[in-house]
């Protein structure tokens, strides 16, 4: 049975094989002594060689006893990284549809509600925190430091 | 060479490049003092804010960051035992008992002026390597950069607390990602399943800032919840008025502590990716053992806090140079300098120094300059700094995403730095959870179109691969990246052995 390296290392052994089939479609130069396939193959062949040495050190390790630490450790809150990445992409892809103002403020509204478990209390700080970031953050970098911001497909700023 | 450095720093007390590096100083102070924002992360979120400056504005403002950063870091290490910074957590062991014993304005100032004359020793060394050491690089051919890569390389991945072949691997992986796009041969699209998106590869600014920023602010993420808000409660500003002449004089009467303890943070600033955090550790460790009094350390002894602080402060000194005359970073923090460089036109190198003084001797005037600026900043707000940590981390952390959007988005204004920022935010954070270190995958993503390219060169030049061997230089930097992994992996074999023992112990009762 395979531990988490080992899948780790099954996964990396399979992107490396199939990325080094697709090397063979590359083109081969007349006039020069090496092609651009020559240094993917190396490096991926390299990356597969490491992936396979890494399934078969968590397969010996599996059947050697280790002593070391049992368990326990702080409780961890996936739920919320999870929350907190869909939200994220939300932004990015809210990004060029609203634009970069209305995105930004509901981002920083939203996700301040999600990570603050006190959120009712603090509801005006956090329309303070939103507008302020969305404004000052364009303020200064289209005013000030000439960088373009994302405009909105349905806004129109 | 004095001269050029007595002109560049005339140069840089004009306000143009003053107030950056004030700006500079003061965002890496608030960064390192606050607890879970590194060093990194702030250089990261000050990056945009840099695109529309000069390159010596820009790389003041950096270097600022990175200085004032190591010394934020101690005044939460020793006031509330919270570091701010990874490079802070040697001062804790001694700069909090001596706060508790009702000296924190000793502890704090120690840390400061310690931080101070070592950044300062670590300037010499900064400004006396930098220019012979990049006039040796001049004798490199493709051969000898690529041996000295694949050292580079081979150290991060070796030295790296997780397993060695993980470090290798995840080095590998960097690797791969640069081969995504179009090669430098014949200009042919390569591994990009005919994605418009992939055919121009990554660029590895927003790479680094998903896989740094991001990745870590999950990891915070993960400790959050219901009671658990990651805010740090409201701290009453201690009295920190010490006799500064004093505190002086507590430092330079112990020389030893002070001298091996910056040349150990240089010597750790020099070598690839391995950073304050080792360099503060081990000069902390160094300090003990030399000590005829060891069973002080951790009570509130003030070489604790001299050896702890000199050496990460001196560290930036090492990551610089080797930066500025091998073109390698020493960091991530060197790395992102190296990408706004690079945005700025400017290739760190060999070449660096010869073809960009101003810009060389203006970085080498913002280092010396940062230290005292950190002085002016500590006597005047060391409190503020103190309250900053109170800032709740459901404010903190989105304002920091949206800055990091605008960093990678701002690199070229295209979307697409955005979505690389998500992926490699996902992925990074994902490696962290599978226990691959991402030192040495964001050094293989810097490094690898370049080992690339030197390859090619030293096989177009002569097709006889002995010769990476043969020569001189070549041959010793290869010979070097296998000790270094061979040595790498005696440690581990060692470090399992010792874990194993118990278990044998068991077994034979």
């Amino acid at each position: 049975m395979l531990g988490r390296d080992g899948i780790a290392g099954l996964v990396c052994l399979a992107a490396s094989l199939w990325l080094i089939t697709l090397t063979r479609g590359l083109p081969t130069p007349a006039l020069v002594p090496i092609g651009p396939g020559f240094y993917p193959r190396i490096v991926l062949s390299v990356t597969a060689v490491l992936s396979a040495v890494l399934v078969i050190a968590d397969l010996l390790a599996r059947r050697r006893p280790v002593a070391g630490p049992s368990g326990g450790g702080e409780r961890r809150n996936y739920r919320l990284v999870w929350v907190t990445f869909v939200i994220f992409s939300g932004y990015v892809a809210a990004l060029t549809v609203l634009g970069y103002r209305v995105a930004t403020l509901l981002f920083v509204l939203l996700l301040q509600v999600v990570l603050d478990p006190e959120w009712r209390r603090h509801s005006v700080r956090m329309v303070v925190v939103a507008a302020a970031t969305a404004y000052l953050t364009y303020l200064v970098f289209e005013g000030y430091l000439s960088v373009l911001l994302p405009r909105g497909r349905w806004t129109g700023f | 060479m004095l001269e050029l450095l007595g002109a560049a720093v005339v140069n840089l007390f004009e306000l143009k490049y003053l107030l950056p590096l004030l700006f500079g100083t003061l965002a890496g102070m608030i960064g390192g003092a606050l607890p879970g924002v590194t060093i990194t992360m702030t250089i990261i979120l000050v990056l945009p804010f840099t695109f529309g400056l000069d390159p010596l504005q820009g790389l003041a403002a950096m270097t600022g960051v990175y200085v004032g950063g190591e010394s934020g870091g101690l005044i939460t290490a020793c006031l509330i035992g919270i570091p701010g910074t990874p490079s802070a957590i040697a001062t804790t062991f001694d700069g909090f008992p001596m706060a508790s014993k009702g000296q924190p304005g000793r502890a704090v100032w120690l840390g400061i002026w310690a931080s101070v004359i070592g950044g300062l020793f670590g300037a010499i060394f900064l400004i006396g390597a930098t220019g012979p050491l990049a006039a040796f690089a001049l004798r490199f051919g493709p051969w000898e950069y690529f041996a000295l890569f694949i050292l580079a390389l081979s150290m991060v991945a070796g030295l790296t607390e997780a397993s060695l072949l993980k470090g290798l691997l995840s080095g590998a992986i960097g690797l791969v990602i640069t081969v995504i796009g179009t090669d430098p041969i014949m200009a042919v699209p390569r591994l990009t399943l005919g994605s418009e998106f992939l055919q121009s590869g990554f660029q590895f600014l927003p790479i680094l800032i998903g896989i740094f920023a991001f990745a870590q602010i999950m990891a915070d993420i993960e400790k959050m919840g219901p009671g658990r808000t990651g805010e740090v409660h409201a701290v009453t500003a201690p009295n920190l008025r010490v006799s500064h002449l004093k505190i002086v004089g507590e430092i330079v009467s112990r020389p030893f502590v002070l001298l091996w303890s910056t040349w150990i943070g240089i010597l750790i600033g020099v070598l690839p990716a391995i950073g304050g955090s080792a360099a503060n550790i081990m000069a902390y460790d160094q300090a003990k053992k030399f000590s005829r009094h060891p069973e002080r350390f951790g009570t509130g002894t003030p070489e604790g806090i001299i050896a702890a602080e000199s050496s990460n402060n001196a560290n930036v000194a090492g990551s610089l140079v080797t930066i500025m005359a091998f073109g390698i970073p020493g960091d991530a923090v060197t790395a992102v300098m190296l990408g706004a460089m690079i945005i700025h036109g400017i290739q760190p190198g060999p070449l660096f120094i010869s073809q960009n003084p101003t810009v060389a001797y203006g970085i080498f005037a913002a280092y010396l300059l940062a230290h005292p600026v950190v002085l002016l900043l500590a006597a005047v707000g060391a409190g503020f700094f103190l309250r900053i940590v109170v800032v709740p981390k459901a404010v903190l952390i989105p304002v920091v995403l949206v800055l990091c959007v605008i960093g990678a988005y701002a690199l070229n204004n295209i979307m697409a730095n955005v979505w690389v920022l998500l992926i490699f935010g996902l992925f990074g954070y994902l490696l962290v959870k599978l226990g691959f270190p991402l030192a040495p995958l964001i050094l293989g993503v810097i490094l690898g179109d370049q080992i690339e390219v030197n390859l090619v060169r030293a096989i177009m030049t002569d097709s006889n691969p002995w010769l990476f061997l043969t020569r001189p230089i070549s041959g010793t930097l290869i010979a070097l990246a296998v000790i270094s992994v061979a040595l790498a992996l005696w440690q581990h074999q060692r470090a399992q052995a010792r874990l194993a023992r118990p278990v044998d112990a068991e077994v034979e009762f």
